[in-house]
């Protein structure tokens, strides 16, 4: 398998995962009002990996 | 006719008593004040009438067919969907026909000024919004009975002036049973009134019934000057008591009557501008009321 | 059935405006993928970490295809689990407690309507994102490892996701019985669990438990699992999951008083 096919095979998972990121992130800006501070939910969201932005719609969004 | 009777109602947690022994009616297209301190239990009331907590004792009967909305004091709206949604929503579960419940959705924003908002999002509604929209909800099925627990007492003035005027038009064809502590309010709009104290009824019936029981009445007599008010006291055949330009006269048992008084200042011309009878405010009633417990 | 469908428009604007319709399938597949990937890359990463001694040849056998594919179902049967219980732990304790449920139980609810209508949300929702996740790793299986019968993934997929079912009736369940939206996620948590821990010490005396579906989904994939035992325990999955049903209908009825007024 080429270095191509590798690079093309790990596009998806980048995508997925820097487009969750950045969803995450302009929601957050967007966001009148979070549940706790804004600036932890952006390191969260950051360096969370796949969880923090998880973290951040579940737990930082009003959503109840 | 009776929309309501409430026999004995009580509630309890635990040890506690939230509500004892209360009873009462409501007639159809009248409106009642349920006036208290904080505390008094007026919320516990009202949520056992709306059928969201079940009462300990005592018995809720309702004339059939009688369709209740609720405003809570803070009501709470899903962030995510639209004033329109939500009343939508809330018309359908209500029973209100699919094909009627927009329009009437739309109607009922329009009725409580949230016409140009009722597609934003209620995540993004200031207090009033919120309560106007509370309101609208409450109202949108046509209810024969409207529950409200402290409508405007969260409002500022000028809010809190609308949605009393929104109420009152609303008397016409809506029995209307409301807390609140803000006695101006319940002076306004009151048929009967519900006083409790403590969980317990302490005092009830028409609001001219509860003036006439508590406030002892009297007439107010205004004085050009001091003087001439002073001179008056002197020499008053009843009697009086002054307070700058302006005297009291107590009235027991019925006497003096206003004539009687107005006849005396025709006869002896005093320097009196005018005479006029006076009942207690409901503040006054309220602090007497709660004196006595 | 009015009523139902005016909540399940309510449960999906809730999914689509709280991004959830979004966020879970995405994770799903991140997780999905991911396995295989590393799976795939796991002999150069170790290479390129360096410290092998001069000449050392390490050989790597190549995992069958059919292995990788239970290595994503053990990923799901952990953070999935937590995840799916993160995102429906709130779901009828979360509106009590913030108080907007109060304007819907001042109505004439129907509340088998009101919790199916969650029930239906959460398992569409659910399933969805478990089902796109497996397809997205099978599509890196079949590119890095080889392909698995589009037969035993089918039956494989479909007994697991009997599971995934029960699991977040539970959840759901839970949810309707405690005043806590926390506290339902910990007693979810702790129930399954401990009936997992239970089912692999004790489990040897029985072969009928909806717990071991998913290992009767894995082994469709080599053959199959003994009928008997397969059938039994879906019947016993379908069961419990009725039974959560009514449970959580009934829960949510009798906990309504719970709501913030």
């Amino acid at each position: 398998m080429s270095d191509l096919t590798i690079v093309l095979a790990l596009l998806p998972v980048l995508i997925i995962q820097f487009g969750l990121m950045i969803f995450a992130l302009v929601d957050l800006i967007r966001n009148p009002r979070t549940v706790g501070p804004k600036w932890l939910w952006g390191i969260i969201i950051v360096i969370g990996n796949i969880i923090g932005p998880v973290l951040y719609f579940i737990f930082g969004r009003r959503n109840y | 006719m009776s929309l309501l009777e409430v026999k004995k109602l009580t509630k309890r947690y635990g040890e506690e008593l939230a509500v004892e022994d209360v009873s009462f009616e409501l007639t159809e297209r009248t409106s009642t004040a349920l006036i208290g301190p904080n505390g008094a239990g007026k919320t516990t009331t009202l949520s056992m009438l709306a059928g969201l907590l079940k009462q300990t004792e005592g018995s809720i009967s309702w004339h059939n067919g009688t369709g209740i909305g609720f405003l809570p004091q803070y009501p709470q709206f899903f962030p995510w969907l639209t004033a329109l949604e939500f009343t939508e929503m809330a018309a359908k579960i209500s029973g209100v026909e699919a094909k009627k419940a927009r329009a009437q959705s739309v109607r009922t924003l329009e009725f409580v000024g949230l016409g140009n908002a009722k597609d934003k999002k209620a995540g993004a509604f200031s207090g009033g919004m919120k309560q106007r929209l509370g309101l609208a909800q409450a109202i949108v099925h046509q209810p024969k009975l409207l529950l409200l627990d402290e409508p405007v007492s969260a409002l500022d003035p000028s809010g809190r002036r609308e949605i009393m005027n929104l109420l009152k038009s609303l008397r016409e064809d809506t029995t209307i049973l409301y807390s609140t502590h803000i006695l101006n309010d319940a002076e306004e709009m009151t048929d009967q009134l519900l006083f409790l104290q403590h969980g317990k009824l302490v005092e009830q019936g028409s609001l001219k019934d509860v003036k006439t029981r508590y406030a002892e009445p009297r007439i107010r007599v205004t004085f050009k000057d001091p003087e001439s008010a002073g001179l008056f006291t002197g020499k008053a055949p009843w009697d009086a008591v002054r307070d700058g330009h302006i005297v009291y006269i107590p009235v027991k048992g019925g006497h003096p009557a206003i004539e009687e008084v107005m006849g005396y200042f025709a006869a002896n011309p005093s320097g009196a501008d005018g005479v006029e009878r006076q009942t207690a405010s409901l503040e006054e009633i309220f602090l007497k009321v709660a004196g006595r417990q | 059935m009015n009523q139902f469908g005016v909540l399940l428009k309510k449960e999906w604007r809730e999914h689509v405006r709280n991004y959830k319709i979004l966020w879970l399938p995405a994770v799903f597949v991140l997780f999905g993928i991911i396995e295989p990937v590393t799976q795939y890359f796991l002999p150069q990463i170790i290479e390129s970490a360096g410290n092998l001694p001069e000449g050392a040849v390490f050989e790597f056998p190549t995992p069958e295809p059919e292995q990788v594919l239970v290595s994503v179902m053990g990923q799901y049967q952990f953070i999935g689990l937590i995840i799916l219980i993160l995102a429906y732990m709130g779901a009828v304790a979360g509106e009590r407690r913030s108080g907007t449920a109060t304007l819907l139980y001042v109505r004439p609810l129907s509340y088998p309507a009101y919790f199916l209508s969650k029930w239906v949300m959460a398992v569409s929702a659910g399933l969805a994102s478990v089902w796109l996740g497996f397809l997205g790793a099978a599509y890196y299986i079949w590119l890095f490892f080889g392909d698995i019968a589009a037969g035993d993934f089918l039956q494989f997929a479909a007994s697991y996701s009997l599971w995934i079912i029960l699991f977040l009736t539970i959840v759901l369940t839970a949810s309707a019985a405690l005043p806590h939206q926390g506290l339902a996620a910990a007693v979810a948590m702790a129930l399954v669990f401990a009936a997992q821990i239970l089912d692999s010490l004790l489990g040897v005396y029985w072969t009928a438990s909806p717990l071991k579906l998913p290992a009767y989904a894995q082994s469709w994939l080599a053959g199959a699992p003994d009928a008997g035992d397969f059938w039994w325990s879906s019947v016993l999955a379908v069961l419990l999951t009725l039974l959560f049903i009514g449970l959580g209908i009934w829960l949510s009825k009798r906990n309504a008083a719970q709501t913030k007024v």
